[in-house]
């Protein structure tokens, strides 16, 4: 009787145990408690993020997304949700991301010479040979997972326009760090009410980026670390060598390639990415302008263009008319004539801007 | 003793003709796919599968790991749910269950009895189909080393490795669902109802796995970490979604033991 | 009927007991399978279980062998508690329960070895001659290499009897063993359950065959709804149950009406009639006929058969619930 029962007992710790275990693993890691660390200056400490040069380390970045962007065909990393991304620096310019795309996987090598940029899905390199500059620049792409670099940019960026403070602490990625909270001036007409950076406090360096719109108590956005171990990496993370089987392009070729089968985002990324971008205004609310070559407009397929239809609003003006883009952080105004604008305001100061593109 | 129930148990499992049957149907996957992947890559292009297939062409060692990841969705919970149905069920309904427990074999050792035969017919059909895409995939498609998703090529040896560690993770998988079905195996006479009700599941949970409106509810199914075992692919490995499925799949494991034990104990037979 | 079946017929034991239970019930849901079984079993005793389908033989088996547990009540086998003691005593313990069960996919031969593999007493090296021995014995041989989908019901039959008998047992609980056997197949069944009284086994045989128990077995107990009527050694039981003297004469009206004024009970039968010989003599109940002008061509003694006990002792309560008597006796002399 009592074997019985203590057997019972067991297999039902065992059912308890496997129930509570599944609802652990459901529940979002927590944010833990929120370390004591002695008090520290905004003004210090942003003198220190972009004073501090990160080392060598490797991590996991989760990016969360509610932008309400639609998926960009080449980085399906920042559409709308949650992704991952695992990037590995030496601190000296050589770097490695890799950004799964649910059973792919895009790899980006620098090796200090060369730039690799693998794809599994079309099991293709893209070999980028750096030509003068020894110390090339992270390719775009794995700069934008790369919480830390982003952080120091947008601190950079807007430092001279915004409120700063320290609010506290928080727990990122197993490190203690402080949050500093840059808030736009009253003065500035955007869509963003504060960005937050997390900064490591050992080696003030930007653990996580969170940009909070107004309205919204969630993050538009987040950039951050769920796992970071800084210290040497393993060198041959910092080396490629395409496989076997895999063809290898130059971007150059690459480029003629697309060419081809332009697609009608295309225009407007190389657009906005801009071989001469204009700029207005300054601060939070600058705005960015540009002007798309007519052919690119005409060459919109007609179901590409029901697509941008559907994601759009059709404006008009005293400057003409076309149609607007809106996300929580940004606004795109695309005129018919091919003038493009962009910025982190609402509408009306890009209707305001847009006549200024030349 | 222990040991000699264990032998006699997995020796009833391979002579069983549906086993047989099975076994064999699930060494064909791996040949057809390297056919197929052989086949469509004598005539080029025409955008291959996605994921994982896309890095099959002349690389043959992937071919286990492809094989196993395609087959975990449907056909080895499928063969799993079908040697728990006969594991329990089955044995109630020759009437042979009853031969057990008057031996005697206590109830709790008749459980473990039965996991253990689950866990080593899982990991040999398992490692059979890896076997058979090893030798498939490389006679197909031939290789040097293994090319990962990552773009980097392993040697031999170590795709091997990593293999061995995908076979242990999918059994893994195979044996908490195997777990979770004889526990409906220990409620019932009728082998069937235990095989549909655990194909069921499977299917339901990767259906609701399809809603992003239910996404509170996707952390709960064993379904969820299947993709996620793909890490096996990349290099460096990324232990995160692994260890969570490999979790999961113990949460589940914990939980369908537990239920069986518990049933078992206090069924009258 | 006037013969006092309410309460059960018990003869005592005199010998320690192989199995026992005390006081068994056994609910399914808002049923009650079996209730206030009070059974023993006495060492080296060949106990025959007796009782009409639905009376709760086979429940009381599977409680006895674990295999149930009961919800109210006390069990010893072996001389240890059930469940708690099952590990200890079950090995000692062949069983033959609801039919043989085997998989149909293996030959006779591998079901055993499989059967074998579990026994705790039996060591792995003696697996091969235990099964063979078994084989041998319930005389398989030529079918042992078959699958068992192939067996007939007899062959079948005979498996489960070799499983049960795979090692030496202190107590074999066989559930309907001639199931399906022709005679020959019933003789060699008798002929085993012999065997092992013989060397000292105490053995349980479920049957609704009558001559079957009262062929083979030293004890019998009867099961009627779900309890225990009468339990004992046969022979005691058989004296218990009374005695009757069968009286043919051409004149029943004349000798009923002569009885009755003797205040001895009789009831007519289609020849004759018969008379209770509980408080009276043979002689007198013929004296008092002859007296009373009925011509007497026979009188015999009524033999009292384990058919008849079991009649009476089942049926008793469908008399009660107004069956005719007549029926119910006619039904007892079949």
């Amino acid at each position: 009787m009592n074997k019985r029962k203590v057997t019972l007992v067991a297999a039902a710790t065992g059912v308890i145990t496997g129930v509570a275990g599944l609802s652990l693993l459901a529940m979002p890691a927590g944010a833990g408690q929120p370390p004591s660390l002695p008090d520290v200056s905004a003004e210090s400490l942003v003198q220190q993020v972009l004073t501090s040069k990160p080392g060598a380390f490797g991590g996991t970045v989760e990016v969360d997304n509610k932008l309400g962007l639609p998926a960009i065909s080449q980085i399906p990393q920042l559409a709308d949700g949650k992704h991952s991304a695992r990037i590995w620096t030496d601190g000296n310019g050589k770097f490695r991301a890799a950004l799964p795309n649910g059973q792919s996987e895009q790899t980006i090598v620098n090796d200090g010479k060369t730039t690799w940029s693998w794809n599994s899905q079309d099991n293709e390199v893209t070999k980028a040979e750096h030509k003068d500059e020894p110390k090339a620049e992270k390719p775009a792409q794995a700069e934008s997972v790369d919480p830390a670099t982003a952080a120091k940019q947008v601190v950079e960026l807007t430092r001279e326009f915004s409120e700063i403070s320290v609010d506290g602490t928080a727990r990122v990625a197993n490190r203690a760090a402080y949050e500093l909270v840059l808030t736009p001036k009253a003065s500035e007409k955007t869509l963003i009410r504060e960005v937050r950076i997390a900064v490591d406090s050992e080696l003030k360096m930007p653990l996580r980026v969170a940009v909070l719109t107004n309205g919204t108590a969630e993050p538009a956005g987040t950039v951050g670390f769920s796992e970071i171990n800084v210290g040497p990496q393993d060198p041959k993370l910092f080396e490629f060598t395409p496989p076997a089987q895999a063809k290898v392009t130059t971007p150059e070729a690459k480029e003629s390639e697309q060419g081809r089968d332009r697609r009608p985002e295309l225009g407007l990324e190389q657009a906005l990415q801009g071989k001469d971008p204009q700029f207005f205004g300054t601060g939070w609310d600058t705005v960015v302008g540009a002007r798309i070559p007519a052919e690119a407009m005409t060459q919109v397929p007609a179901e590409a263009q029901g697509l941008v239809d559907k994601f759009t609003k059709k404006v008009s003006g005293a400057w003409g008319s076309g149609q607007v883009f809106t996300t929580k952080v940004a606004t795109i105004l695309i005129a018919d004539d091919g003038r493009v604008v962009a910025g982190a305001v609402p509408e009306q100061v890009l209707f305001d801007t847009i006549g200024h593109v030349k | 003793m222990i040991t000699r129930q264990f032998g006699s148990e997995v020796r009833w499992m391979l002579r069983r003709p549906r086993t047989l049957i099975g076994l064999f149907g699930l060494i064909l996957v791996p040949i057809i796919i390297s056919f197929g992947i052989w086949t469509a890559g004598s005539d080029e292009g025409g955008g291959g599968p996605p994921g994982l297939g896309a890095i099959l062409q002349g690389n043959g060692m992937v071919v286990p790991i492809f094989t196993l990841f395609l087959s975990l969705n449907l056909l080895l919970p499928l063969v799993a749910s079908i040697w728990a149905a006969d594991g329990l069920a089955g044995e109630a309904q020759h009437g042979t269950l009853r031969g057990l427990l008057v031996a005697p074999v206590s109830r709790v050792r008749l459980l473990f009895v039965k996991l253990f035969g689950l866990t080593a017919m899982s990991l040999f059909a398992v490692t059979l189909m890896a076997v058979v895409g090893i030798i498939a995939g490389t006679a197909f498609l031939g290789t040097d080393g293994m090319m990962t998703l990552s773009g980097t090529t392993l040697s031999f040896a170590e795709g091997l490795l990593r293999i061995g560690l995908f076979i242990l993770l999918v059994t893994f998988q195979m044996v908490a669902i195997g777990a979770v079905a004889l526990a409906v195996s220990s409620t019932t006479e009728h082998p069937l109802v235990v095989q549909a009700a655990t194909m069921t599941t499977i299917i339901v949970f990767q259906v609701l796995g399809q809603f992003s409106s239910l996404d509170w509810l996707h952390p709960f199914l064993i379904t969820t970490g299947f993709p996620g075992l793909i890490d096996v692919m990349r290099d460096p490995i990324p232990l995160g979604q692994i260890g969570d499925s490999t979790l999961l799949a113990g949460c589940y494991l914990l939980i369908g033991t537990g239920l069986a034990a518990m049933r078992l104990i206090t069924k009258d037979s | 009927m006037t013969t006092s079946t309410s309460a059960p017929v018990t003869a005592p034991s005199k010998t320690a007991v192989a199995a026992r239970t005390k006081g068994l019930r056994k609910e399914y849901g808002s049923t009650v399978a079996v209730d206030r079984v009070d059974l023993e079993l006495p060492e080296g005793a060949v106990l025959g279980m007796l009782g009409p389908n639905g009376s709760g033989k086979t429940t009381t088996i599977r409680m006895l062998l674990g295999l149930v547990r009961p919800t109210q009540g006390e069990i010893e086998l072996l001389g240890r508690p059930l469940p708690e003691g099952a590990e200890q005593s079950l090995p000692h313990v062949g069983a033959l329960v609801e039919g043989p069960g085997f998989h149909p996919f293996l030959s006779g031969r591998e079901n055993l070895v499989r059967c074998a593999a579990f026994e705790p007493l039996l060591p792995r090296k003696e697996i091969k001659q235990a099964v063979e021995d078994a084989i041998e014995r319930v005389g398989l041989a030529q079918a042992a290499h078959r699958r068992y989908r192939g067996y007939s019901l007899g062959m079948k039959q005979r498996l489960g009897l070799a499983a049960a008998l795979l090692v030496p047992r202190k107590l074999v609980v066989l559930d309907e063993p001639t199931n399906g056997l022709d005679p020959a197949g019933t003789r060699e069944i008798r002929k085993i359950i012999a065997e092992l009284h013989e060397a000292g086994s105490t053995v349980l045989v479920s049957s609704h065959l009558l001559s079957e128990v009262e062929a083979t077995c030293t004890h019998v107990a009867v099961l009627h709804r779900g309890t225990v009527v009468a339990q004992g050694e046969l022979t005691e039981l058989l004296q218990a149950g009374g005695s009757a003297l069968q009286v043919i004469t051409p004149d029943v009206e004349s000798a009923l009406s002569a009885l009755r004024q003797a205040k001895i009970s009789a009831r007519p039968l289609s020849d004759g009639l018969r008379v209770e010989l509980a408080g009276t003599s043979a002689p007198q109940v013929i004296e008092t006929l002859v007296k009373g002008g009925a011509r007497v061509f026979e009188a015999t003694r009524w033999k009292t058969g384990l058919e008849e006990l079991f009649a009476r002792l089942t049926e008793a309560e469908e008399a009660e619930r107004g069956m005719s008597a007549v029926d119910t006796l006619d039904g007892g002399r079949r």
